[in-house]
């Protein structure tokens, strides 16, 4: 009997022992779970006195998450680090960001950092065409999407959970002779569209789809991997996200925070994303393998402040095209 | 000790109101909040909006239908597997048993997962084997069948112990009167088994209904990706999409989920009401059928069954975790174990999960221990209307779907507690809070029935050589009831390891538990990973079983379920 009063005494200890999140920083992420684990080791690597809790998924999700927190009074995240600029501007707008002016800033392009320090871009992140190599008809540009032989083939993100999507549907749809209407042919086509970029990884390098629309790094990688699987940058260009990364007003830990934005922003940070198959934000750093030169990528613009106007109404119009999901 | 016992009882006084407050905090509580919503959601026109959404009704067909057929699929295999282990001859009865119950204990987004690496273009196991489906197959299990058939598979292991139960009780003189009068076989099977076992296959039944209606890791793993919603997965992407709204709106599909599970619990009490089965004789003694020849089909069919339920999943699932990236064919030249390091020494989270899942099952396990004790003290002890509501309301958040149970607490706490001023919600704490209450009923039923069989007199004497109640509790009480709690301990603990629906809605940084982090792995893309740590899952549910099989001599008749 002692034994098992003992036990059970440990395991009560045990539990209340849980350490207390609020003491260590907290990332919220839209980074695939190995990289997030890689930035954060390469931070905790760089400042051994900070402890980093993370929570990864897709934009629109942990931003959902975020919003039930601060509805609950408890938001638990101090940083972020998500797909793209519009939404972080959102947040600035709500008031809901910290200004800071990282020293690191010096080294980027002035048009991927906010002036005010609310958010800086931390890398370059496209999205274009996968096919699986075992696939017929070989993409070259978006509208060989529509064409028969890839009818009922195609699969693509939802921008209700991707936050790379929703940025790619906005910038095809300002461009003459795509619009929502090559979505519509696409839908027109047979072509889904349901969960997040590794769902549509996963569905061509399977096989249960022939082609998919995906952001750069995945598919890159993968191949590397030995997936049969291949990445196309299409004739048109490519729209891009720039991953971003921003402080809560609210952080908990706001110094730690400020020294994970000095780090992402670092060379040496850079260089851990670049590792990973990201094209870094931060002048004069080389593309990752596997890609082209950069200035050869061909990347669509995209107004920031129409598509945050225009969000709501195109999450619709997307709707309307592909179901309600 | 007077002032502290009332007259004419040996309960402290404390006791029974402690007990209506540990009630009212786990079950009172959390489902009248619910019930609030949803009513002022009704009351404020926003449920007009969620009414007409074409969503709800997709999603309550999708969740009928695939309850419907699972429920048939678990009936057929538990039925089957439930007759020719307890009325035959059959060879191997002990290990079929273990195994058969096996996937009831393993998480269902694991399942999910194995299954799917196990079938359609995708799978590696059928890439190494040279026989997946051509490129733009889809995958199979990604419709209504595949996730009914998951189901059937998930749950006949509770059709197969319900009905196991009353076979166990059917009457010997019965069959050996049957038999005694040249009734064959299949008539005695067919007159008197069947008829007598019907109790059993309705409770069964309804058992496997229920937990179709309310699971969560199947349809999200085999529904989202083919937009087939069921509403436990509606609830999910609903919170997904946080917006002012989203209380009401999943209060009020919270209270659908509801409705449909207590409509499958009324009409098995409608079934089974008019159906007096009261037997006479010897009760417990298992008639046995002779298979004779046929044991030659059963014995091959049984063990087939089991090994496209258990072994092939199992290997697809080892092979999905082998293979160093998606739609690679796994061979001894690309084997690698890059996915199982990453998980055991790299990612934080599996660590984290690992933790939290252990320590939320074993805090969840323990603290109902101590509530349970007292509460089945008092419950046996208490005849009265009060104590019988109090054992109906312990119920009831059990019977309920999990994320039902999650969403009230949500409700309850999202805001923070008055008077002290803390949030619990995206803490650790909620998660305990919900498992203690929905967990409560698995935990009381055994020691309860430890109770039934606790002879008052012992403790009356202590009593009155006078013992008072804590020297009673340690010296008689818990001593006798030991191995029922124990058992309870081992239940509260593998379920609780075990869950996702709960801790789904509930989970934020630092509080992920196993089934989040497989599902969010797979979620991520990173589908070698979440199999790389449903295999560690499975390897430690099987050896927490083993634990249990190792102590069942010690343990009570019926305590270890797939035991005789």
């Amino acid at each position: 009997m002692k034994t098992i009063v003992s036990a059970a005494a440990l395991l009560a200890a045990s539990l209340f022992a849980i350490p207390a999140s609020a003491e260590n920083l907290v990332l919220y992420t839209s980074q695939p779970n190995e990289d997030a684990q890689a930035t954060v080791d390469g931070f905790m690597a760089a400042n051994p006195d900070i402890k980093v809790d993370w929570v990864r998924d897709g934009t629109p999700k942990i931003m959902a998450k975020l919003q039930a927190e601060i509805e609950a009074g408890n938001p638990v995240a101090d940083v972020l680090l998500i797909a793209d600029t519009v939404t972080l501007e959102r947040l600035k707008e709500a008031g809901k960001l910290m200004a800071y002016k990282s020293p690191e800033a010096a080294n980027y392009d002035a048009s991927l950092f906010d002036a005010d320090g609310y958010y800086y871009s931390t890398k370059l992140i496209t999205t274009g065409i996968i096919y699986n190599t075992s696939a017929t008809l070989k993409p070259t540009s978006w509208k060989d999407l529509t064409k028969p032989e890839a009818k009922g083939l195609v699969t693509m993100p939802s921008p209700l959970t991707s936050g790379a999507a929703l940025i790619h549907a906005q910038t095809l749809a300002g461009v003459d002779g795509l619009g929502w209407d090559f979505y519509k042919d696409l839908a027109g086509n047979g072509a889904t569209a349901a969960g997040g970029n590794g769902a549509i990884l996963k569905a061509v390098a399977s096989g249960e789809k022939a082609y998919g629309v995906i952001v750069d790094y995945m598919p890159i990688r993968e191949k590397a991997k030995g997936a049969p699987v291949e990445f196309v940058f299409p004739a048109e260009g490519v729209s891009a996200v720039t991953e971003p990364v921003g402080i809560l007003s609210t952080a908990k830990n706001a110094e730690a925070a400020k020294k994970f934005v000095d780090y992402v922003l670092s060379e040496k940070g850079q260089e851990g994303f670049l590792k990973l198959g990201y094209i870094p934000a931060r002048n004069g750093m080389k593309v990752p393998e596997g890609f082209p030169a950069r200035d050869t990528i061909k990347v669509l613009p995209i107004n920031a402040a129409t598509a945050l106007k225009s969000t709501d109404a195109d999450l619709k119009t997307f709707s309307g095209i592909y179901g309600s999901n | 000790m007077y002032g502290y016992v009332r007259p004419g009882n040996s309960q402290p006084a404390w006791l029974f109101p402690f007990i209506i407050l540990v009630v009212i905090v786990l079950s009172v509580l959390p489902m009248a909040r619910l019930a609030v919503t949803g009513v002022s959601a009704l009351a404020n026109g926003g449920a007009m909006a969620v009414l007409s959404d074409p969503a709800l009704w997709s999603a309550t067909y999708y969740t009928l239908v695939t309850a419907v057929f699972g429920t048939m699929i678990s009936l057929i295999i538990g039925c089957a597997f439930a007759f020719l282990l307890t009325l035959t001859d059959i060879r191997g009865k002990g290990l079929l048993s273990f195994l058969f119950v096996l996937p009831m204990m393993i998480p269902p987004q694991v399942t999910a997962l194995a299954w799917v690496q196990m079938s359609g273009p995708s799978s590696p196991l059928l890439k190494a084997l040279h026989i997946a489906p051509p490129l733009g197959t889809p995958q199979p299990l990604y419709s209504v069948g595949g996730i009914a058939l998951l189901y059937g598979v998930q749950h006949a292991p509770l059709v197969y112990l319900a009905l196991r139960a009353s076979l166990m009780a059917l009457p010997r003189d019965g069959v050996e009167a049957a038999r005694l009068s040249g009734a064959s076989s299949l008539r005695v099977f067919r007159d008197i088994i069947l008829p007598l076992s019907l109790p059993g296959i309705i409770a069964g039944a309804a058992i496997s209904f229920v937990s179709c209606t309310g699971n969560f890791g199947i349809p999200a793993i085999l529904g989202i990706p083919a937009s087939i919603y069921t509403l436990p997965t509606l609830i999910f992407t609903k919170f997904s999409a946080f917006t002012s709204r989203t209380f009401g709106d999943v209060a009020l599909l919270s209270a659908i989920i509801a409705i449909i599970s207590v409509a499958g619990l009324a009409i098995q009490d409608r079934a089974l009401r008019g159906r007096d089965y009261r037997v006479l004789g010897l009760s417990g003694a298992t008639a046995t059928f002779e298979l004779g020849y046929w044991r030659l089909l059963f014995t091959p069919i049984l063990w087939v069954t089991l090994f496209f339920m258990l072994a092939a999943p199992f290997f697809a699932l080892l092979a999905g975790a082998l293979v160093p990236a998606y739609g690679v064919p796994l061979t001894f030249k690309t084997m690698t174990f890059n996915a199982f390091s990453e998980i055991l020494f790299r990612q934080a989270v599996t660590r984290t999960a690992f933790f939290n899942s252990l320590s939320l099952s074993a805090g969840t396990a323990v603290c109902l221990l101590g509530v349970t004790l007292l509460t089945a003290y008092t419950l046996t002890r208490r005849k009265d209307l009060l104590g019988r509501i109090v054992a109906s309301v312990i119920e009831i958040p059990y019977s309920l779907p999990g994320i039902v149970v999650a969403v009230s607490f949500i409700l309850v706490f999202a805001a923070p507690i008055p008077i002290i001023h803390v949030t619990l919600y995206g803490t650790v704490w909620i998660i305990l809070i919900a498992y203690l209450s929905s967990f409560f009923a698995v935990s009381l039923k055994p020691v309860v029935s430890a109770f039934h069989q606790l002879d008052p007199a012992l403790e009356e004497a202590a009593r009155l050589a006078g013992a008072g109640f804590f020297r009673r509790l340690k010296d008689i009480i818990v001593p006798l009831i030991a191995p029922a709690a124990g058992a309870s301990v081992i239940l509260v603990f593998l379920i609780a390891c075990n869950e996702l629906t709960i801790s789904a809605l509930l989970w934020s940084a630092g509080t992920q538990t196993l089934g989040v982090a497989i599902y969010n792995l797979d979620d991520s893309g990173s589908s070698d990973l979440a199999s790389a740590l449903s295999v560690l899952v499975v390897l430690m549910v099987v050896f927490m079983m083993l634990l249990l099989e190792l102590l069942a001599k010690r343990l009570p008749k019926g305590v270890v379920p797939w035991r005789n």
